[in-house]
């Protein structure tokens, strides 16, 4: 802001360093106690841990047979990059054929769509199961892999990005005798390269951290994703502080290290959504 | 160009090994019977009881079991909803008092043939009220694996602090309600003075086992005989109530938050707990605590101590073939029960309970005293209602949000509702 | 028509098709499913077959004090986070829209980052704060004699839900307001500053008026997500205590799947629905107007 005085600049800005310090606390305390041994965590003296010992982490990754982290990360990866590659190819061509293609009717599919939004994911649980128990996915990848197609938000945040690209590209390239296909895929494609990358990110990050779907469709514990994975080590009866943080932590860092290296796109996406129409 | 060869000779060679393993998997599952085995055993019961499955695996080549864990507030969403997508595993871990649930919506097989067959259990072995619990019309609908009653956890430490001792200078723990109130208000105090009570005496901690135990002792039975209405609002019932309700606005007892109660005795700021026998596994890992274990206390007029069992269930309809194979699972896990107990449990059995190896099993031994008075949580099949109900009212009365009588009251007439919805639901449907 | 016209106008619809698929498989037929499963009477308990019943289902959530005590607890979550939130969010884009260019991404990516930990990982960890006993949060304020019975006073319980779900989620909201903030033309502010209007002023007539758009959006995405929290709850409280927490998705959960009453769980869950929809559309509503 222009014509502000120095001295509150300064003061602003200590403010909002204070205020991104404390909303970074607490996945920094989660990383301390979870290198603490039990004992300390329920006689909380400090913070940063008196005895730092790898033990959760030890006992955690030396048990493949008891817990098999390292196959619910691979789950994990596997459904959230599926679950990407479906919502880029399926949604793009949506939003496509819903902007740029002058569809009788399109404004009424969009009203639809953006009336889905508001739907709660949970009133869909029950028949979901029904329907997926029906066609024999259950306790499949399957399962968690293609209903994501139908989520409406990658429509919705693409058909506004869509909506700024000007037309006469296309006019021209139709001029030259360029499929529709040869369009999107030649010209939509790369121009919206930003808004696809940040749906990529925007759905891997939604599979990865997807609590209720494996919770509900998953039975088997080698299929675990690592989210639910980690809702083992909370025991109905007592909890095992020290490693459960530990899980807690080694579930986290992939999606923190995806957000740090693509928040620029994260970020731009989001206020995407904000912004348009 | 040497170099390329190895290498592509590696490749070879490592793409061979890849496909007879995968072979040699195949194989593997295709000459055996697979028995899905389920249970909510999650944190280090579900590591002991994986070491278990593995170790039957080992010792039978031609079956194999395959374990799934989650915890038991999932595990029963799970289990029912597979069970109607026909997707239920073989055998499946239910607590006693869940059963009526699965044997009204046919889940379950009768057991009596295998149990009466040239592999059988000596059906004497097994204690009368566990083994009479998983009857239904005089057949027996899953074989009971352990029992884990509740029972006395004190810190030996503040009980000698406070002088509470026997001649030879041990803690000694309370056996009837003159002596745990004389405890109870001894162990109850104000250490640092700054007239705040920062040591407490007794705590409630899991408030549904915790009531169900002082409810008991006072002779409640929740259920009409035939259990064809709900009753809370009898003497006993609300009398036990009051009572708990009472210690707490004396200031003897805190009022209760959640489980961190049990958190307040492990860091040895509390002195005497009810909990269950599972508990165990969380204090061995406290080394700085000097704990001990002994039955409960008597608050009423009787003894009793709530318990659970988790049973083994068959689940119905299964080939004959492979119901031989779940079969010899369950009686393997039923036999190698000291294993299981090791982790904080009791066997079922009485030649179990008896061994040497049992017997020197300190907190199990001591809690399997209370066997002839245990008190599992009445059959029937809104069990989740009557628990919510049971929850809500032990948690109003002793928050004094609510008297006594109200909260029961209240209790009372919404289970009798679900009660009456089921009825009519049995009626219309011609269910079971 | 043309054949050839007509396959020029309409072959855009192939383009459709593959999520036209996904969405009448996976979203509009378990959403219709649910709707017919609410008029009928199906507990999964008995091996009675689903019986049609008509609007009883709806009469008896009507009825039930546990549904109106789970409605009146959601719409309290929803009163206190969604003003609360908003606000938080505008304050700081405000903040970090004053701080110089090279460090805004920085404070732009910390404030969001919560957004990117999951729920069961959340939930854990602030509940480990919360803790009355052992809880961090009541080891800090010991020393000045305050132990605060963050989850387990009826009043105080819901708050606590409020507070980390605003760390939870503030970054969102924070993120496309700052957007908004960027979007401002500068000349307004020139022209008012060289008008000697002050910073509140400017604030007040340029750019609230300004950013109404982008908080109109952010308030009712707000809302809606409100309206269906779950996982802080079920993670930190389990309703508790004495149902003061126990919100509507909580209860449907519960009625689905631990007591299996499906047309009843549909039934609400449909309500749940309608209430969102009334809000988003008088919103929508408000924004066209203006």
């Amino acid at each position: 802001m222009t014509g502000t005085p120095k001295w509150i600049r300064l003061l602003i800005e200590a403010l909002v360093l204070a205020g991104a310090l404390l909303i970074l606390a607490p996945v920094a305390i989660m990383a301390f106690t979870s290198l603490k041994p039990d004992a300390e965590i329920i006689h909380f003296e400090s913070v940063l841990p008196q005895q730092a010992t790898l033990d959760n982490y030890r006992e955690i990754l030396l048990n493949p047979e008891e817990i098999p982290l390292l196959r619910w990360l691979f789950n994990s990866l596997f459904i959230s990059v599926s679950v990407t590659m479906l919502v880029l190819v399926v949604d793009t061509m949506a939003a496509y054929a819903l902007t740029r293609l002058r569809l009788p009717g399109a404004k009424v599919v969009f009203a639809v769509i953006i009336a889905m939004l508001m739907v709660p994911g949970q009133i869909m649980l029950v028949p979901m199961y029904l329907i997926l128990n029906a066609l024999g996915w259950l306790d499949t990848a399957l399962a968690l892999i293609v209903p994501a197609g139908a989520g409406v938000f990658g429509v919705f945040l693409l058909r506004q990005f869509f909506l700024g690209i000007p037309a006469d590209l296309e006019d021209a390239a139709a001029i030259d005798g360029c499929t529709r296909m040869g369009i999107l895929v030649r010209i939509i494609v790369p121009l919206a390269k930003p808004a696809l990358a940040t749906l990529a990110i925007f759905t891997f990050m939604g599979a990865w951290n997807d609590f209720m779907g494996p919770l509900v469709f998953l039975d088997n514990v080698d299929k675990y994703t690592l989210p639910v994975g980690i809702a083992l080590f909370q025991t109905s009866y007592y909890a095992e502080y020290g490693i459960t943080l530990a899980a807690a932590c080694l579930a986290t860092t992939p999606a923190l290290l995806v957000f740090v290296f693509f928040q620029r796109y994260i970020i731009e996406g989001i206020a995407l959504t904000g912004l348009k129409e | 160009m040497i170099t390329d060869y190895s290498t592509t000779r590696l490749r070879g060679v490592a793409l061979c090994i890849v496909c007879t393993a995968l072979l040699c998997v195949g194989c593997d599952s295709g000459g055996r019977a697979t028995v899905r085995f389920w249970c909510g055993f999650t944190g280090p019961d579900g590591r002991t009881m994986l070491r278990m499955i593995q170790a039957f695996n080992e010792e039978n080549p031609d079956a194999r079991a395959l374990m799934q864990r989650m915890d038991w507030g999932t595990y029963y969403n799970k289990l029912f909803v597979a069970g109607l997508g026909g997707r239920a595993p073989e055998v499946f871990i239910t607590h006693v008092e869940n059963m009526e649930r699965f044997f009204q919506a046919g889940f379950l097989d009768a057991i009596d043939d295998l149990v009466d067959g040239a592999a059988g259990v000596d059906t004497d072995d097994f204690f009368p009220y566990v083994w009479g619990a998983v009857e239904r019309d005089g057949l027996h609908y899953g074989l009971p694996l352990d029992v884990h009653p509740q029972g006395l956890f004190y810190n030996k430490r503040l009980f000698r602090e406070a002088g509470i001792v026997d001649e030879a200078g041990d803690a000694l723990p309370p056996t009837d309600r003159e002596s745990f109130m004389d405890a109870l208000t001894t162990l109850t105090r104000d250490t640092t003075g700054d007239g705040r009570t920062d040591q407490w005496g007794f705590v409630f901690t899991w408030l549904r086992t915790n009531m169900a135990t002082v409810t008991r002792q006072f002779g409640s039975t929740y259920f009409t005989p035939d259990f064809d209405r709900c009753v809370l609002t009898d003497d006993a019932t609300v009398a036990a109530f009051s009572f708990c309700a009472d210690l707490i606005q004396r200031g003897l007892v805190p009022s209760p938050e959640h489980f961190d109660a049990w958190i307040g005795f492990r860091q040895g700021r509390v002195a005497m707990a009810f909990e269950g026998i599972y508990m165990l596994a969380d204090l061995e890992k406290q080394s700085d605590l000097e704990w001990g274990a002994a039955p409960l206390p008597v608050l009423g007029d009787r003894p009793a101590a709530w318990a659970s069992s988790h049973v083994m269930c068959l689940r119905a309809g299964l080939d004959p073939e492979t119901r031989a194979a779940a079969w010899r699972l369950m009686r393997f896990l039923s036999d190698n029960m000291l294993d299981w107990a090791e982790g904080g449990q009791v066997p079922a059995r009485h030649s179990q309970i008896d061994s040497a190896r049992f017997q020197n099993m300190y907190a199990q031994a001591a809690f399997a005293r209370q066997m002839d008075y245990i008190a599992y949580m009445p059959p029937v099949p809104f069990i989740f209602e009557f628990f919510s109900e049971f929850d809500r009212a032990a948690e109003r009365v002793l928050r004094a949000s609510a008297s006594a009588v109200d909260a029961l009251r209240e209790a009372e007439q919404k289970v009798n509702v679900a009660i009456e919805r089921q009825r009519r639901l049995t009626e219309a449907g011609g269910g079971p | 028509m043309t054949a050839r016209r007509f396959w020029r106008i309409y072959s855009g619809y192939l383009f459709l098709v593959p999520y036209a698929v996904l969405f009448c498989a996976f979203l509009a037929l378990p959403l219709g499913y649910g709707l017919v499963l609410s008029f009928f009477r199906w507990e999964m308990l008995s091996p009675a077959p689903p019986q049609f019943v008509g609007v009883d289902n709806y009469a008896e959530a009507f009825q039930s004090d546990y549904f109106r005590n789970a409605l009146w607890a959601t719409f309290r979550f929803t009163l206190m986070a969604a003003p609360l939130t908003v606000g938080m969010a505008l304050l700081i884009a405000l903040g970090v829209n004053a701080v110089s260019d090279k460090r805004r991404a920085f404070y732009r990516a910390a404030y969001f980052a919560p957004a990117v930990v999951s729920i069961s990982v959340a939930g854990l960890v602030w509940r480990f704060f919360f803790q009355g006993e052992f809880g961090m949060f009541n080891a800090w304020l010991e020393p000045w004699g305050w132990r605060v019975p963050w989850l387990t006073d009826t009043r105080l319980a819901m708050k606590s839900i409020v507070f980390m779900t605003l760390w939870w989620t503030v970054g969102g909201p924070m993120v496309v307001l700052l957007a908004g903030l960027h979007q401002i033309p500068r000349q307004l502010y020139e022209a008012a500053a060289i008008d000697g209007a002050n910073a509140w002023r400017r604030f007040r007539h340029i750019t609230i008026p300004q950013l109404r758009p982008v908080l109109l959006f952010v308030a009712i995405m707000n809302i809606i997500g409100s309206f269906q929290v779950f996982g802080q709850v079920f993670m930190i409280t389990r309703g508790g205590p004495e149902q003061s927490t126990r919100v509507l998705v909580q209860y449907i959960y519960e009625t689905a799947f631990t007591h299996y009453r499906m047309g009843y769980g549909a039934a609400m869950s449909w309500l749940l629905f309608l209430c969102i929809a009334f809000f988003s559309v008088l919103q929508f509503r408000l924004m066209r107007e203006r």
